[in-house]
């Protein structure tokens, strides 16, 4: 077939994904869409739609039964997995419950993601702090996460995600542990960071913040996407 | 690269700090284990070296009974002496019974009752015969000769002796490596678990690390430089008892004065050898349990 297809500016496609875990129904059925660069798209439904199945699926921490999914045009399924970590590099990733290592310092949290990749210490000292101001947390480096708020410690997490330049943010829930008013802090974070070019795909259940931003929206049912729409709502 | 170097090493040594118990019961595992691979080694030089020595020395001996007459002893000595074909005239040595009982004094210091037995009244005399010839056939076809003269009580091979130290050292030789292997494999199983239960208490930084595009190597380096490490501080902990080890049974040989036990010592360029060898085994140990276990859990 055809390796490549899709515009140039194809970041993310799904052709006829099915995924399905054991022998329960399929996560995701028959999915196909396309995220091109520099897009802010929402993935929402209930829980146990596959919103979150999707996200996986697009850095190969799942891999589909059926269709294919390309990540900045590479078929990632046929992908060996030597060249995997290569493909995350590209890919920053946001968890609800934050995942930070509690053991570690703010600073040592971000640079953790650098250090992992090899990278110098002169780039370390030089891009984790600027990282930090940019997700407002300077003067907060020495501390450890259980001596943040939930909203600081989603911060540190993005500042995490991003400190590598990826060209992908994925953000599953991100939102949801932390106070509305947090949240929107979160979101304004978020935006901001789109708006340097990096592609945003987020997984979330939060009507109010869905309808405040007013971005793309693909909603799932029981893992199928019922609606695609640009500019959208929750409903 | 320096970054890498330095993250690996230090990665390692948090690991062995955080699981003191579960390291040394490795280390101490594998150290036993090793010590004991190394001793097989060493008590089958020290059997080979016993038998080589032996079976250039006295084959033969013709125990002449406590009552024979002197005449007797005659007869049997001019016997022996007219068969200087299959027999080394020149090496025949008779003791007699002061003689074997002086010898018996040694032989058996370490068997008070069978010595208690002896007096130089009753011991037997005894002539000790070098055969020239090789065919062991031939020389018992000689004994059995010997055996029917008057006032020969009997008539011992030294092949007799030479065969159950052989047996003797055969059977060690496998009991020892059996129990080598199956400790070491112990050890091997003990580093595969305690590298495992490091990788899942640092589940969840391993979780981070693969999310944030770590390649496998990466993530498993540090715990296999661990397991390897655990594997070559019991080789050198074994190292130092076999030294310990041998040096005591070399001092234990030699106060024994007896020129015949001294072939059971083992010289020093043997002893280093076989330090080097446990300790490229212990190395490789490390490595495959702690490979085997970084590789098999790396997937959280």
């Amino acid at each position: 077939m055809i390796s490549r297809r899709g515009s140039e500016t194809s970041m993310i496609r799904l052709d006829s994904v099915t995924k399905t875990y054991g022998s329960e129904a399929p996560a995701v059925r028959d999915a196909s869409f396309e995220i091109s660069k520099g897009e802010f798209v929402f993935m929402v439904g209930p829980s146990g739609s596959g919103k979150s199945t999707l996200l996986r699926l697009m850095n190969r921490q799942e891999q589909p039964e059926r269709g294919s999914v390309w990540v900045v045009g590479r078929d990632i399924n046929s992908m060996a997995d030597s060249k995997v970590p290569f493909l995350r590099r590209k890919i920053g990733n946001i968890f609800q419950d934050y995942k930070l290592l509690l053991n570690k310092t703010v600073f040592e949290n971000v640079a953790f993601t650098l250090e992992v990749i090899g990278r110098p210490k002169h780039v370390i000292r030089q891009q984790v702090p600027a990282v930090l101001e940019l997700v407002g947390l300077s003067g907060k480096e020495d501390r450890f996460p259980h001596q943040l708020s939930g909203g600081e410690q989603q911060r540190v997490s993005i500042a995490r995600a991003f400190v590598n330049r990826p060209l992908i943010l994925l953000a599953d829930e991100p939102t949801g542990n932390l106070d509305p008013a947090t949240g929107e802090g979160i979101m304004r974070l978020l935006d901001r960071i789109n708006n340097t070019g990096t592609t945003v795909v987020m997984a979330t259940h939060d009507q109010r913040i869905v309808n405040q931003m007013r971005r793309r929206v693909v909603q799932l049912d029981r893992g199928v996407i019922v609606r695609d729409q640009e500019r959208g709502v929750y409903n | 690269m320096l970054t890498r170097i330095s993250y690996a090493f230090r990665e390692t040594w948090a690991s062995f700090q955080r699981n003191v118990t579960l390291t040394a019961a490795a280390i101490i595992t594998s150290a036993v284990s090793l010590l004991l691979v190394g001793t097989t080694f060493l008590i089958q030089r020290a059997f080979d070296n016993l038998l080589t020595r032996w079976k250039g020395d006295v084959e033969l001996i013709v125990y002449v009974r406590s009552d024979a007459a002197p005449e007797q002893i005659q007869v049997i000595e001019q016997a022996l002496r007219s068969q200087p074909s299959i027999i080394d005239v020149d090496q025949l040595q008779f003791l007699d019974q002061a003689a074997s009982y002086a010898e018996a004094q040694r032989l058996f210091a370490g068997d008070p009752g069978t010595l208690r037995l002896l007096t130089p009244e009753n011991i037997p005399s005894q002539f000790k015969v070098v055969p020239l010839a090789q065919d062991s056939n031939l020389i018992r076809e000689l004994g059995e000769q010997f055996r029917l003269l008057p006032g020969v009580r009997e008539v011992a091979y030294a092949q007799d002796v030479f065969d159950v130290v052989a047996r003797l050292s055969q059977f060690i030789r496998v009991a020892t490596t059996a129990m080598s292997i199956v400790l070491l494999i112990v050890a091997v199983g003990l580093i595969w678990n305690t590298i495992r239960t490091a990788m899942f208490a640092r589940r969840r930084e391993i979780e981070v690390m693969k999310l944030v595009g770590a390649t496998n190597w990466f993530i498993r380096i540090p715990f296999m430089l661990e397991g390897l490490l655990q594997g070559m501080i019991g080789a050198v902990l074994a190292c130092g008892g076999l030294w310990g080890l041998n040096s005591a049974w070399t001092g234990a040989v030699l106060d024994f004065d007896d020129t015949e036990l001294s072939a059971l010592v083992v010289t020093g360029g043997f002893v280093r050898w076989i330090m080097l060898l446990i300790l490229l085994i212990g190395a490789v140990a490390g490595a495959v349990g702690s490979g085997i276990a970084a590789s098999r859990f790396l997937d959280v």
